[in-house]
């Protein structure tokens, strides 16, 4: 883990509010790994106070750059929409547990909506896994995940494009065909995917999320139900990629 | 040649600056930032008799220059700590400062017994926002306090410092009981109770309904309550609430604080401590001054009241 002040090499918008943000790094590169985040100071001012986790999207380890996606929805990521190249950022990482690379075993990757982020470069180390991906409405990076995927199954809530639905409809169908599960994205598609694989008993790994503070596992807010009724998991540094059998979900996300 | 060092209470302490607890967990995360043995202390995360699994989430919400948080005192309980968490700290030099709550006068007690051998010194929280019993129950009446403080002097031949709740209507009562009691030192401010509504859900945000700030917004009546208590008291306090620069820590050692600690600025900046720490040390060689003691100010010209 390290503390570097990374330049802004580009700083796109990709669909609203969707940004694609590269940064140059010498050394958090060295160490980032898919399904790490960074976490990274807004402002160098008070308000906003803390630092946003945002999951790595991609590491280009022979240009240097890191590929960050992320979704303007608050203070702290409309600062980030506003950076221009050659702007800095005071950015902490490579930060928690990433995903297992299990290359031997057939797999399927699931993302929904900004979940797809940390899952880029998850399937470029995967061996072309079947990617299922669903979007409200506007689409957006699936052109990168195709380009690492076996079969490829889009869904938007709206039907505008790919089949109308949720994708893990045709996960569900598929499932038997699998020996592993990656999932990131809502809450209530991860409880889905965790009961879909417990049921049929197939790995699975979910990318959770929650509000953070320190990022290093100090201040213990960003705590997540786990399958152990004493104690919380820390997203931070238990996960935020942890085996859907360490986690629980809280029924509130059931709706 | 200049002296940092400072004594809180009879803890002699090479630097003023200290970390306070339940932003610095038990060291190990901080430690890969840099060594610990620069710090002038660490008041450890807040530790119970029982383990406590600690409050549903969400635990933390944003405000403007600080958080409001709900942790609810998680943590591995007295014995988890001293088996699990000390043997790690231990293995350096910094001196470790205990901080412990409890939900009777006796269970303070028994922790401090149980600590009083295995660590520098120990500190009453009983100013925890976060939890239904004990914690600030404690804090805001000066009988209790007073209680709790007695009870727990006499058990332990290490210093014993208070950790005071901004929370009551005058701070120098409370720092004066704490006294009294045979308090070593007082540290201030613990978190001040605030409150965030969800306005979709139309409900509290947090499960507790009420949180505690700290951070940067906390500052000004921090420093307020220091200088108060500072007018009153005669043992050493320890200042803390929202410092994240060594200009802040030369506020609050202007306003009486013999050391000060930082919290919520290392959730934002992990380096913040030896950044405070270099700043005030620069600030005294500008300023010609050797001790930590030569910062002052005239207490004389008070417009305060």
């Amino acid at each position: 883990m390290e503390r570097e002040i990374c330049s802004i090499v580009s700083n796109d918008r990709v669909a609203k509010d969707i940004y694609k943000l590269v940064i140059s790094s010498k050394s958090i590169i060295k160490e980032a790994s898919a399904g790490q985040f960074l976490h990274i100071k807004p402002s160098l001012n008070y308000d906003p106070l803390l630092r946003r986790p945002i999951s790595i999207c991609k590491a280009d380890l022979a240009k240097g750059h890191i590929v960050l996606l992320y979704r303007v929805c608050g203070k702290g990521t409309r600062l980030f929409g506003e950076l221009r190249e050659g702007d800095c950022l005071d950015i902490m990482g490579p930060l928690g547990k990433g995903f297992p690379i299990l290359k031997d075993k057939k797999a399927a990757v699931i993302g929904g909506g900004i979940g797809i982020a940390p899952l880029l470069e998850l399937c470029q180390n995967l061996n072309s896994p079947d990617i299922y991906m669903g979007f409200r409405d506007e689409v957006y990076f699936v052109d990168e995940f195709i380009k690492h995927s076996d079969a490829f199954f889009l869904y938007t809530e709206d039907g505008s494009r790919g089949s109308k639905g949720y994708p893990i409809e045709a996960l569900a169908r598929n499932i038997s065909s699998y020996e592993v599960v990656y999932a990131c994205g809502p809450k209530m598609m991860l409880s889905k995917v965790k009961e879909l694989c417990e049921t049929n008993s197939v790995e699975c790994y979910l990318s959770m999320e929650e509000r953070m503070g320190c990022g290093v596992g100090a201040c213990l807010v960003c705590a997540c139900e786990s399958s152990e009724e004493s104690y919380y998991k820390k997203v931070c540094v238990d996960g935020p990629v942890f085996n859907s059998r360490e986690v629980k979900f809280d029924d509130r996300y059931e709706r | 040649m200049i002296d940092m060092s400072v004594d809180i209470g009879g803890l002699r302490l090479k630097n003023p600056v200290l970390v306070s607890s339940g932003t610095f967990g038990f060291g190990r995360e901080y430690s890969k930032f840099y060594d610990l043995n620069s710090l002038g202390g660490i008041a450890v995360k807040g530790i119970t008799l029982k383990p406590r699994k600690g409050n549903k989430p969400p635990r933390i919400a944003e405000t403007a220059a600080g958080i409001l948080n709900s942790v609810g005192l998680e943590n591995p309980g007295l014995y988890g700590f001293m088996e699990k968490e000390l043997p790690f700290l231990k293995r350096y030099k910094v001196p470790i400062i205990a901080n412990i709550s409890g939900n009777t006068v006796e269970e303070y007690s028994i922790m401090a017994q149980e600590l009083y051998n295995s660590v520098d010194a120990i500190e009453l929280n009983v100013s925890c926002p976060n939890v239904r019993e004990g914690g600030i129950a404690f804090g805001t009446k000066p009988e209790l306090i007073y209680q709790v403080t007695n009870a727990v002097k006499k058990r332990i031949g290490i210093p014993l410092i208070v950790k005071l709740s901004p929370n009551v209507t005058d701070i120098s009562e409370m720092a004066l009981v704490a006294e009294g009691a045979g308090a070593d030192c007082i540290s201030l401010i613990n978190t001040m109770i605030g409150m965030k509504i969800d306005i979709e859900n139309k409900r509290p945000y947090f499960d507790n309904v009420v949180a505690g700030l700290s951070g940067p917004a906390v500052k000004p009546v921090a420093l307020r309550m220091v200088w108060q208590a500072a007018e009153k008291v005669n043992i050493p306090i320890i200042g803390m609430g929202g410092i994240s620069t060594w200009r802040d820590a030369i506020e609050f050692i202007m306003a009486g604080a013999a050391a000060i600690s930082i919290g919520t600025a290392n959730f934002y900046n992990p380096y913040a401590p030896i950044e405070v720490l270099d700043g005030i040390r620069n600030y005294m060689e500008y300023s010609g001054l050797n001790r930590i003691e030569e910062i002052k100010i005239n207490r004389g010209v008070k417009n305060y009241e």
